[in-house]
């Protein structure tokens, strides 16, 4: 529909609406973005892996709207779980950090753990071999001698469960351990070939001064980003639309090296048409990050920026316990499982 | 409350040294007689949220 | 989850529990697909309620019916983007050598 200045249209008769309003009103435009149907998504949605690394992917999606879009990345952020550290059981801690920040630092640490091979820990559940995995810290600086730096790979797993045992309620009742395993989690198949350590060996937790010592223990159990963030299995999930570059007229000669040199990101190139004379053309778009240097003062009539609505450049960055390809497709497996809910509530 | 009241370890504010004191005890190092002493933490288990 | 008006089954409004913009949005793009569909919006009606309200108005079928393929529209569309998805990786998996090559060769 073309721009119409609202002090442009013409007057309206009481009680009718502007005539563009009023085809809104009474009449469906088919026009080529109009309805989606099924088949014709099926035909022509596209996807493009653009690049696949450890623990990031980019990718085009095309042809899918913009809510669909977004469902996939909130629920990457907020809704695929993951393993982290809940429940720290401090025994000795005479560093100069304090318990509970030491206890926040170490819930965000990324742990190295497959959350698809645990359960979650209900909360009238006991802590089992499925459902918790248990470190353990101990640490002390040698008095007399320099200070020392606590980092993770210090974090020991403890694949028989907790070493600590509750203090009972009264003297005659059997002291308990903090968790139930039934039997050691190194002696289950999945977890054998890969012990479940942390991710990164190198974060710092604390740092201990001469004399000074931590004691404790850290229990990490099943959970989701919309919870708390350290459960969240990505660095960052987004998206953006393809941005799309028009030169609307021909750019020559100098106004041409001109706009070349003013893109930061370098969109723009010459190409040179023989006999001395130069022609701006765009030959990365996709490079754009629509700053709208190329389009201030003069030459706003001459460029226009643009975004194609449906085709989605998809990015990925994952904290490293999943693969970023299969957080997608966990992520599209939770919408799934979030409509087949409502199904059957509704049947 | 307790009948045995239990002893409890101080460190001394100058020299570092570990002390246990009883109810009554006059509040001195052994050490090096510093009168200024601080109460050791205990290893009872304190249980924290990772939040 | 709830059903809105008992009398007139092609408007209803149904609240959905423990959801929010990410399934209410999606099901409200595939309803508003849907021919039958006079009218499909969703609201959150606090932000601190886990719930979301989609209110649905057809030309003659039933709501719930229409609601019901909204959700399966969308299951289908998740499937078939999961399958597009897993041959895109298999076959950038499959090319990755080749072009890994073309970067070393001088």
């Amino acid at each position: 529909m073309p721009k119409v200045s609202a002090l442009d249209m013409p007057d309206v008769p009481m009680g009718q609406l502007p005539e563009h309003l009023q085809l809104q009103r009474s009449r469906v435009v088919c026009k080529a973005d109009a309805p989606i149907h099924l088949e014709s998504f099926c035909k022509n949605f596209k996807l493009e892996v653009i690049r696949l690394t450890e623990d990031e992917i980019e990718f085009d999606m095309i042809g899918i709207d913009a809510s669909l879009a977004n469902a996939f990345r909130r629920i990457l952020i907020a809704e695929v779980p993951m393993m982290a550290i809940e429940k720290v059981l401090m025994v000795n801690n005479t560093s100069v950090i304090a318990d509970e920040v030491l206890a926040h630092r170490l819930g965000l640490i990324p742990l190295n753990a497959d959350p698809r091979l645990f359960e979650y820990l209900s909360e009238n559940d006991s802590p089992n071999e499925r459902n918790t995995i248990v470190y353990k810290l101990d640490v002390s600086c040698r008095k007399g001698g320099p200070r020392m730096t606590v980092k993770s790979d210090q974090l020991k797993w403890l694949p028989n469960g907790s070493e600590l045992e509750m203090t009972p309620p009264n003297q005659s009742a059997k002291p308990k351990s903090y968790t139930s395993f039934s039997c050691s989690q190194d002696s289950m198949p999945e977890f054998s070939k890969k012990p479940l350590g942390v991710k990164h060996e190198d974060i710092i937790i604390a740092k201990l001064g001469p004399g000074q010592a931590i004691e404790l223990e850290a229990h990490a159990v099943k959970g989701i980003g919309k919870v708390h963030a350290k459960w969240s299995p990505v660095s960052t999930a987004w998206y953006r639309m393809l941005p799309e570059v028009v030169l609307l007229k021909d750019i020559k000669g100098d106004d041409a090296e001109k706009l070349v040199k003013k893109c930061p990101v370098n969109v723009f190139d010459i190409e040179d048409l023989g006999n001395g004379k130069k022609k701006a053309v765009v030959s990365k778009p996709r490079a754009c990050t629509l700053c709208r240097e190329c389009i201030r003062g003069v030459n706003e009539e001459l460029v226009e920026l643009r975004r194609v609505k449906d085709h989605f450049i998809f990015t990925i960055e994952s904290a490293g316990a999943l693969p970023p390809e299969v957080l997608f497709t966990e992520a599209v497996k939770i919408l799934e499982d979030k409509c087949d809910r409502v199904i059957s509530d509704l049947s | 409350m307790d009948p045995q009241p239990e002893p409890v370890s101080y460190i001394c504010g100058d020299c570092g040294a570990e002390n246990t004191l009883r109810p009554g005890d006059v509040i001195q190092c052994r050490e090096c007689g510093y009168r200024i002493l601080y109460k050791k933490r205990t290893r009872r288990i304190v249980q924290y949220e990772a939040r | 989850m709830e059903h809105g008006s008992l009398t007139d089954l092609t408007a209803s409004t149904f609240s959905l529990m423990d959801e929010d913009h990410t399934l209410a949005n999606s099901v409200r793009f595939t309803l508003n697909q849907d021919p039958r569909v006079a009218f499909c919006g969703y609201s959150i009606p606090h932000p601190s309620d886990n719930k979301v309200n989609i209110r649905i108005q057809t030309t003659g079928d039933t709501a719930k019916d229409v609601l019901k393929d909204g959700f399966q529209n969308l299951m289908i569309m998740c499937q078939h983007v999961r399958t597009t998805f897993d041959k895109a990786v298999a076959d950038y998996e499959t090319n990755r050598p080749s072009k890994h090559m073309n970067i070393d060769t001088p």
